[in-house]
């Protein structure tokens, strides 16, 4: 059952990553996922001076807080402080994650505080970390948090599809027909944030991080369609995410790191087509004006 | 630039069948595990040393740790979860060595025994940090005699295993404990020579808390317990001035640690006309090479003794 689970759980960041990544990209933001997998650090800090323990619960509330504070302070800071967005993006993490190292070292420096063995979680365990309900075993909790957070994301876009979709693509029209593109912003950040931090908490940085860019830049080369393009993201992300499972099986390794580098692959596999079809059209294309001209 | 949609369904219809064939692959792993020895898993290399030294030829003993990795840092491999999965026993160090994984190996405990071996010790053997009294310093193995108590408590534990052996468990840990006193007795008299004033060991980590206490050094890290919490700027410039005026003629380097902060220590001394060694490597969180002298718990000690007291006299 291990392989089923671990290969669910890689879908279910695959497709809740990349559907959101889908519109960071086209938002000119997708470093935000790993600027809040190094804001967060203050966040649970402060939980842990508070709750005096490095449980995942007052973990996952402090990371969730400052994970809205950073993609807050991130919007805030690009749409009142005229900050490009991605000063915006590096200028937030860069201090709130100085900031948790300073509260780190002056209150509790030798407390063993890293966010790697704090927060992160590691997909290869996932399977054998189940949730267990008044003594009847439910799976894997993993499955549940991602899971969660992937229906959370599928009904806010299927609910805000046409908000969300005019305020990426054009900000100006959106505004000139009474849609609030500050609101959908916030709402959009709102959701990477509370995403971003439970699957950190269920499967670790890397293949979060991952998934919110490589499946998504992949798809965007591949088609002109945005549905298309939020389906395609899906299932490319599908694919490394099973490719990345028998790759780190078969060497032993990593699962998450096998799975973050087959995406690499499918992404590159994606530009050689992207460029076959650019050379093709572009022949096709000088034929047709020789043939005008001859 | 359009992909056919028939081209997203083919896709998605590979995916869906490597997705079901995955469900079949279960091997029956279980029933060739009933045959061979019992399986016992530990997280680093210490316990897994110990573990091995106590129940001998009786049981399976691996690792997942290997040389040189730094708990903090330890990335679970797929062959991991197996292990961890088929063990019958799994043994690890406890009080937040292993991180977040700790949280999987509770869950375990549900299934199967699951040994804290640091956790077995009362807490007022341990050392708490200095503002939470409820975090307490892992590193137990670096106290001889501590670690000794340690593996008395995993032998009353493992002894209550019906497919263990308990007469030889306890033969082969009187011979083991027996070891143990002999090195901790070495130790003290190799490191006897080192005057009282010169009892400074400063290392990148601060994984020696428990050697310390146990064997009389002030022990001064340049960062905090964690591997990766920085060391702060007025740290440095008080560790440079106690190292200036004790006249401390070496510091450590730990094979799991970056030379980069002993680096900038050194380099700060020498600005001020004290030179600074590099005492040599000591091994913190990991052992050696197995194979190796210090691939052993007794070796690993034994080498770090070694280069503390040749660095510091």
């Amino acid at each position: 059952m291990n392989d089923f689970w671990i290969i669910l759980i890689g879908v279910l960041v695959a497709a809740t990553c990349g559907l959101l990544g889908s519109y960071l990209i086209l938002r000119r933001m997708a470093m935000v996922g790993d600027a809040i997998a190094h804001a967060v650090l203050p966040g649970i800090v402060i939980a842990f001076m508070i709750s005096e323990s490095r449980d995942s619960i007052p973990m996952l509330l402090g990371a969730a807080a400052v994970g809205l504070l950073t993609t807050f302070l991130i919007e805030t800071l690009h749409r009142r402080g005229m900050l490009q967005i991605d000063a915006s993006i590096g200028l937030t993490y860069t201090s709130l994650f100085a900031l948790g190292v300073i509260l780190a070292s002056a209150f509790a420096g030798d407390v063993d505080l890293d966010l790697d063995c704090i927060l992160y979680g590691e997909i290869a365990l996932a399977p054998l970390y189940t949730l267990d309900i008044g003594g009847v075993d439910m799976g894997p909790r993993a499955v549940w948090i991602v899971g969660g957070a992937l229906i959370l994301v599928l009904s806010f876009i299927f609910l805000g599809y046409k908000e969300l979709y005019i305020t990426t693509f054009d900000p100006a029209y959106a505004a000139i027909i009474g849609v609030s593109v500050s609101l959908w912003h916030y709402l959009l950040m709102g959701a990477v944030s509370l995403t971003t931090v439970a699957a950190f908490e269920s499967v670790g940085a890397i293949l979060v991080v991952a998934f919110l860019i490589a499946p998504p830049a992949a798809a965007y080369l591949l088609t002109d369609n945005f549905k298309h393009m939020l389906l395609l993201t899906v299932l490319l992300g599908s694919l490394a995410v099973v490719g990345g499972y028998y790759l780190a099986a078969w060497l032993d390794a990593s699962i998450a790191g096998a799975m973050a580098l087959c995406m690499g692959l499918v992404f590159c596999a994606a530009f050689g087509l992207y460029r076959r079809r650019l050379h093709i059209a572009s022949k096709s294309l000088t034929d047709q004006q020789l043939a005008a001209r001859g | 630039m359009h992909i056919k949609p028939h081209s997203i369904t083919a896709l998605a219809a590979v995916i869906f069948t490597l997705l079901l064939a995955s469900c079949g692959s279960e091997n029956d792993r279980s029933a060739a595990q009933a045959d061979g020895p019992p399986r016992i898993v530990a997280t680093t290399g210490m316990l897994g040393d110990a573990v091995a030294n106590l129940v001998g030829s009786q049981a399976q003993v691996e690792t997942l740790m290997g040389p040189g990795v730094d708990p903090h840092l330890y990335k679970a491999t797929h062959g991991d979860l197996e292990r961890l999965e088929s063990a019958d026993i799994i043994v690890y160090n406890g009080l937040h060595l292993e991180g977040k994984m700790v949280e999987v190996l509770e869950r375990l405990a549900k299934e199967k025994p699951v040994i804290a071996m640091a956790e077995m010790l009362r807490t007022r053997t341990l050392i708490s940090a200095d503002n939470f009294e409820s975090a307490y310093d892992p590193h137990i193995w670096f106290d001889v005699s501590l670690w000794t108590r340690a593996i008395k408590h995993l032998r009353d534990t493992l002894s209550g295993f019906d497919f263990l052996d308990s007469d030889s468990l306890m033969n082969n840990t009187r011979t083991y404990v027996g070891k143990l006193e002999a090195l901790d007795k070495e130790v003290k008299e190799t490191l006897a020579p080192i005057p009282l004033e010169s009892r400074v060991l400063i290392t990148a980590h601060d994984a020696f808390g428990y050697f310390g206490q146990a064997y009389d050094f002030e022990v001064r890290g340049l960062q905090g317990l964690s591997t990766l919490s920085e060391f702060g700027l007025r740290d440095r410039v008080d560790l440079v001035d106690m190292i200036v005026r004790r006249n401390i003629k070496a510091i450590f380097v730990e094979t799991s640690v970056s030379r980069q902060a002993i680096d900038a220590v050194i380099e700060s001394s020498r600005e001020r006309g004290h030179e600074l060694m590099v005492g040599g490597r000591l091994f913190s969180d990991a052992m050696g090479e197995p194979g190796t002298e210090e691939g052993t718990y007794i070796g690993m000690i034994r080498a770090n003794v070694r280069t503390i007291a040749a660095g510091l006299q």
